[in-house]
């Protein structure tokens, strides 16, 4: 993130500066005739903008524990080494309090791990970058990098003369705007409303990145986190977190009907993997909740030994009768509101149900609409038994390049599919 | 902080066994070249009369350990972690600085410990130092934790060889009862300056943020701390047999003859006309072991704490290429530890001396953080101290401060 594109998108005019937190934090702040009223804490911002404006400072005086508040406006002026008051404003400073929606950048953020969202990781926060605009601040970066450690030790200046004279070089900046960074607050009281505030950038990661997240955290920071998730993100988030008892702590974190509503969310394969590790009453309870037809799909899956085709299929498979015309097919593909995890394949019947043979998505569109599927399949079927092994399957995936292989049992019916992803994940856990 | 019964089911002993490692492991790792040294020399030139500040001492070990243990499992952070957050980045890269800085001292204590231990079996540390270093690095790099662990837990079975050559001296069992139950003790500037010396070897602020880490890396679910706290006290009375053997050998041969000694290694050798070859060799194989083992811990407990409190990835379970400071600064400490014992005629004496010094300003401070951490309510929640249990902490690590100071004294010769 270059500053200068940032500064662009915040409307400002030619007074405005930089500063970073670390500057002004623990300088004196004086009354408007100069004598010391205490020392500057904190600050105290408002989420909801997407650069969110200072509204109070924090005084910390000396001798005593308390902090005091103040509104920003009461700020005459910003001095290098020092922050002048208003007339009369230290006769108006009150006990420190932050709301909801409200977060203290020191207390909160400085030193504190934070998402940034647009790298899709955990990063720790160094610094934070203000901008002074018209007697407002506002928080407009963070800072991620040995820079921030530098500047805040004191040795920043030091260490580039030391760079420049030795090396020719400047260290670079690790700065990124504050509209990527989705804070982790861990104070219990008041985490779900903050993060409530800005859990829509969570949105615009990809699940299996927000996985990865996810195993980085400490165990607040991920329930805390995992709970600020809609319950489709979740369900998809949780199906990438490779490591079952994390996987299992997660789903354990919330209420029992939001573990069982993310259950219906995900893919039914995935859901009986993540029940299979669940003790025996704790599953059942589970099962029982969940809605109907996810229940029976995770329930008939169930069954099936680890190591087994059984255990890894998908109950989502399309499947229609071999007479049924192309136009027909199509209209039953629409109607088909779960998602599935597999479109290649179309599962073409027998009157009796047994599986006859196997179409294309690519004869359902290019087919003639009022013709049998039955015309258009390939009888020549590999399918696997819902007791083969795993690794009998992986094999058949490699030799014959499938994106899916149904699951027949000894009568014939289809009972499953398994995709190249679901066997990609058996092989990658061992 | 109560200790409820643990009922001994299947079910429960399986769980232990699955939460289990962290403490043990640390606590070994204590027993490493420095603190064999240490108990040889105090059994040496103290006799039994030395045997009973083991136990207070012990005590100490469970109650300092316990609080990282706690602070592991319920905030799921590593303590550099908790310290930077709660007490901001400045006192935090001191304080780091400190800790790498007497880690760097104690790793090369550990491989000259593997030097000398094998010197004793005519092996040239030309040739033992170099294969040590990348036999201990390919364990990191190449392992995960699990395996890693595994490997350590082995590495623990190996201080059997203490207590073997403890029975092979013929200690005077009487004589041992007596002292420990009895105890006698003149206290002297020497003998004092031996007590201080035995805990500063037993409590080093490393053995903090190691336990700490690797019980957030194993991830122990909040319900099973009674385990993890279980792992702790079993380890550090593992810890304190061990001491107590290696003491009560010196004790029934070298102190009985007079004999004087400054390390393990002269130790080892000393013990052969006095207890026999056996003897000795089974006293070199365990310092052997015990440095190996510590030279592979102290690195990555190093490598953790830091890369932890500057935010960068860390772990065992991370590649290379994802954690390159991780591993780098993992890398650099066991080249710097195994590349200084290879100096030809280095002095070791004065950077023993300095990191000492250090690890005796960073110990009260850390475990003055500690203390103040297991109080905050907003970070620890129910699992804050206990009002009595605090005050037994405080005293403790009161009296531990003291003694640090006093050690640091007694170093800089006040």
């Amino acid at each position: 993130m270059s500053l200068e594109l940032s500064v662009n998108s915040i409307k400002m005019d030619t007074s405005g500066h930089f500063l970073f937190i670390s500057e002004i934090l623990n300088r004196p702040v004086l009354s408007a005739s100069g004598a010391a009223v205490g020392k500057l804490h904190d600050l105290k911002v408002r989420l909801g903008e997407a650069y969110p404006k200072i509204v109070s400072l924090a005084v910390r005086k000396r001798w005593k524990k308390e902090k005091y508040e103040l509104d920003w406006g009461r700020i005459d002026r910003l001095e290098s080494g020092s922050l002048r008051l208003e007339a009369g404003a230290e006769n108006d400073l009150r006990p420190l309090a932050a709301g909801a929606e409200e977060i203290l950048l020191r207390e909160d953020l400085l030193d504190k791990q934070v998402v940034d969202t647009f790298g899709a990781r955990i990063e720790r926060v160094n610094d934070i970058h203000l901008l002074s605009v018209n007697r407002e601040l506002r928080v407009v970066h963070v800072d991620f990098g040995y820079r921030g450690i530098l500047r805040r030790l004191g040795w920043l200046r030091a260490v580039d003369r030391i760079n420049q004279w030795l090396f020719d070089y400047r260290s670079e900046e690790k700065i990124i705007s504050w509209k990527y960074v989705q804070p982790l607050l861990s104070d219990a009281a008041k985490k779900n409303l903050k993060l409530n505030v800005s859990a829509r950038w969570l949105r615009t990661l990809h699940p299996s990145d927000l996985a990865d997240i996810l195993e980085e955290l400490d165990r607040t920071s991920r329930t805390s986190l995992f709970r600020s998730l809609d319950v489709q993100t979740a369900a998809q988030t949780l199906e990438e977190v490779e490591d079952p008892k994390l996987q299992i702590s997660l789903i354990e974190s919330g209420p029992v009907e939001l573990a069982s509503d993310i259950l219906e969310e995900m893919a039914p394969d995935e859901a009986t993997d993540l029940l299979a590790e669940l003790p025996e009453d704790q599953k059942n309870q589970l099962v029982r909740k969940m809605e109907k037809p996810s229940a029976a799909a995770v329930t008939a899956l169930l069954k099936f030994k680890e190591g087994t085709a059984g255990s890894i299929m998908t109950k989502d498979f399309f499947a229609i009768a071999e007479d049924t015309t192309i136009g027909q097919a199509i209209e039953e593909f629409r109607r088909t509101t779960y998602p599935l995890e597999s479109v290649a394949y179309v599962y073409v019947t027998a009157a009796d149900g047994r599986l006859r043979g196997v179409a294309t998505l690519r004869h359902l569109i290019i087919g003639d609409l009022n013709a049998p599927i039955g015309k258009f399949m390939n009888e020549r079927l590999v399918s696997v038994g819902p007791q083969d092994n795993v690794e009998d399957v992986a094999d058949i995936f490699k030799k014959y390049k499938f994106l899916a292989v149904p699951v027949i049992n000894e009568g014939g019916l289809i009972e499953g599919l398994i995709t190249l992803k679901d066997i990609m994940e058996s092989q990658m856990d061992e | 902080m109560k200790f409820p019964r643990l009922r001994l089911s299947w079910k429960s002993v399986l769980l232990f066994l699955a939460v289990a490692g962290p403490g043990i492991i640390t606590s070994n790792v204590d027993n490493d070249a420095g603190g064999i040294a240490t108990y040889s020399m105090a059994g040496a030139h103290f006799g039994y009369g030395i045997l009973w500040p083991l136990i207070p001492i012990m005590l100490a070990l469970i109650i300092v350990q316990e609080m990282s243990a706690r602070m592991g499992v319920v905030t799921g952070k590593g303590l550099s972690d908790l310290i930077r957050e709660r007490f901001g980045v400045r006192i935090t890269v001191y304080l780091l600085m400190a800790v790498v800085l007497t880690n760097i001292g104690n790793i090369i204590a550990e491989f000259a410990g593997v030097a000398s231990s094998l010197e004793m079996f005519q092996v040239s540390k030309y040739l033992s130092v170099p294969i040590a270093a990348v036999f201990v690095w390919l364990l990191i790099v190449k392992g995960t934790y699990r395996s890693v662990e595994k490997v350590f837990l082995y590495a623990c079975l190996f201080y059997i060889t203490y207590i073997l050559a403890g029975f092979l001296s013929k200690p005077d069992w009487e004589a041992i009862g007596r002292s420990v139950v009895v105890p006698s003790f003149t206290l002297t500037p020497e003998s004092l300056g031996m007590i201080i010396g035995l805990v500063g070897t037993t409590i080093a602020p490393w053995m903090q943020f190691y336990l700490q880490a690797s019980i957030v890396e194993k991830n122990i679910a909040l319900k099973n701390y009674r385990f993890a706290r279980m792992d702790v006290i079993i380890g550090s009375f593992v810890v304190t047999l061990i001491a107590a053997f290696i003491v009560l050998t010196c004790a029934s041969t070298l102190f009985k003859a007079g004999v004087r000694v400054e390390t393990a290694a002269d130790a080892a050798l000393a013990l052969k006309p006095l207890a026999g070859k056996y003897t000795a060799y089974l006293f070199a194989f365990g310092l052997l072991n015990a440095s190996l083992f510590a030279a592979s811990i102290l690195p990555l407990s190093t490598a953790f704490v830091v890369c932890e409190a500057l935010g960068w990835e860390n772990g065992l379970d991370k590649k290379f290429s994802e954690a390159p400071q991780f591993y780098g600064l993992y890398s650099m400490l066991i080249l710097l530890g195994a590349g200084i014992v290879l100096i030809p005629n280095i002095p070791l004496f004065p950077v023993m001396y300095i990191s000492q010094i250090i690890n005796g300003v960073a110990l009260p401070l850390i475990l003055v953080f500690m203390l103040r951490l297991t109080n905050d309510r907003k970070l620890m929640g129910d699992y804050v101290n206990k009002k009595g249990y605090n005050i037994l902490a405080w005293g403790t690590i009161g009296v531990l401060v003291v003694l640090a100071v006093a050690y640091l004294g007694l170093l800089l010769g006040l």
